[in-house]
């Protein structure tokens, strides 16, 4: 290679740098020079991305749709040790602006109504409920509730796969693991890795390509505590219109919400 | 080193033993950080475990000859992942043994901040009435008044000033 060394300066300073750099590099040259990606790095299978993009899309085609979920999560504890909890999660959605949520776990037990207007949390055993005006979907409710008051509706990736804003771009791993039976349903078996979090998903194989299985690794800790879900669907389910709205109890209290932005952070 | 010297370290360490090992065994059941539950959540891991410590001091010369000292302290602990309802009789070992350890310490506590405005906890003192004002609930505890609230999911009192 012939060098023009009657360059500017800037050339001969950018010339050091890329010749420190090859020296940076130089125990593992094989790799670049061959355009092959480091080790370490995963690949990111377009088939997999286009499949969770297809169960996006195709969830979005749903107007009415109930799920049961059994999750479990995970806590570490500040020795390290982790501790497991279960959790019976339903929801019932019409989209755009209907949502009715149920959980129902040994530490808390706590049901959302959303009617399009109002949004009411309410604690079961301890007969406390709290509402407030609500936006005009769903999707917006779970980023509002969830910017303000700190609450996550449960499954709420369920309504933002494949919603508007949703993206893939932060998807530095997807693998396609293969065909895989969840409750004697043939899925496909996937793998993802974004910042903080791997995760894998086993979606329906066929014309419903529905999400059967999530399970969420952690990656922020060590310890890397998991959450799972296990769904059921009905896409047909049957309900009227007041299964959206709170109806209080002889003996619920209202209570308020605090305001996260003042909470944390 | 006579018998006087060891009953003292002797009643030091049986001190130690009631007070400072239960508060640590507390301690390590802190959450440090839970599973995302999920894919899309921005919030990546909201610190539930905040400790938040105002210090007023308001120093006021009325003239020459007073001096007034109002010292607050107002100590916001927030273990939200140890909350639970207080309802719960299913007798989860894990929260109950939690609220039972560290007794020693923790009373001495509570009893010295629980009145102040804007503290916060996560159960009420027994013997607690509802009084409903404007249509919201307030638990009030002989002359203190708590106001539940959601943070988050879980419940919490906040003590506020008495709302009538």
């Amino acid at each position: 290679m012939k060098r023009d060394w009657n360059r500017s300066r800037t050339a001969v300073v950018s010339g050091f740098v890329l010749l420190a750099m090859a020296v940076t590099f130089a125990p593992a040259p094989a790799a670049a020079q061959m355009g092959a990606a480091p080790a370490a790095e995963v690949a990111v299978e377009p088939a997999a991305i286009a499949a969770l993009e297809q169960m996006g899309a195709y969830l979005r085609t749903l107007k009415a749709y109930q799920v049961e979920a059994a999750t479990s999560r995970e806590e570490v504890l500040e020795s390290g040790l982790k501790a497991q909890f279960a959790n019976v999660t339903t929801i019932l959605v019409r989209m755009p602006d209907r949502l009715f949520a149920e959980t129902v776990g040994d530490r808390q037990q706590r049901q959302y109504y959303y009617n399009g207007k109002e949004f009411t949390l309410y604690a079961r055993r301890l007969t406390y409920y709290a509402t407030v005006a609500a936006p005009a979907t769903v999707k917006e409710l779970a980023t509002t509730v969830d910017d303000k008051y700190g609450i996550e509706i449960p499954l709420v990736d369920l309504f933002l796969w494949g919603a508007d804003g949703a993206s893939s771009a932060g998807i530095t791993a997807a693998v396609d693991l293969g065909a895989s039976a969840i409750d004697g349903v043939t899925c496909t078996h996937y793998a993802f890795r974004q910042e903080g979090l791997d995760w894998q998903i086993w979606i329906q194989k066929g014309d419903f390509p529905l999400p059967k299985r999530l399970v969420l690794t952690t990656t922020t800790d060590e310890a890397r505590p998991q959450f799972t879900a296990n769904y059921t669907w009905n896409l047909a389910p049957s309900f009227n219109d007041e299964a959206f709205t709170f109806d209080p109890p002889a003996d619920a209290k209202r209570i308020v919400f605090e305001e996260a932005a003042a909470a944390s952070k | 080193m006579n018998i006087r010297t060891l009953k003292v370290a002797f009643a030091l360490l049986v001190a130690f033993l009631l007070a400072g090992a239960p508060a640590l065994e507390a301690g390590n059941k802190n959450v440090r950080s839970s599973s995302k539950s999920s894919v899309g959540n921005k919030n990546v891991n909201r610190n539930n475990n905040s400790n938040r410590n105002t210090n007023i001091n308001s120093n006021k010369n009325v003239n020459v000859n007073s001096n007034r000292n109002n010292n607050v302290n107002i100590n916001r602990d927030r273990d939200i992942d140890i909350d639970v309802d207080v309802d719960h009789r299913g007798g989860c070992c894990y929260n109950n043994h939690h609220h039972g350890v560290g007794v020693v310490g923790a009373v001495a506590a509570v009893a010295v901040t629980a009145a102040v405005v804007g503290s916060i906890v996560n159960t009420l003192p027994p013997s607690c009435s509802v009084v409903m004002v404007n249509g919201f609930t307030y638990q009030q505890c002989g002359s203190v008044w708590y106001q539940p609230q959601f943070v988050g999911t879980t419940t919490s009192y906040v003590v506020v000033t008495a709302p009538r």
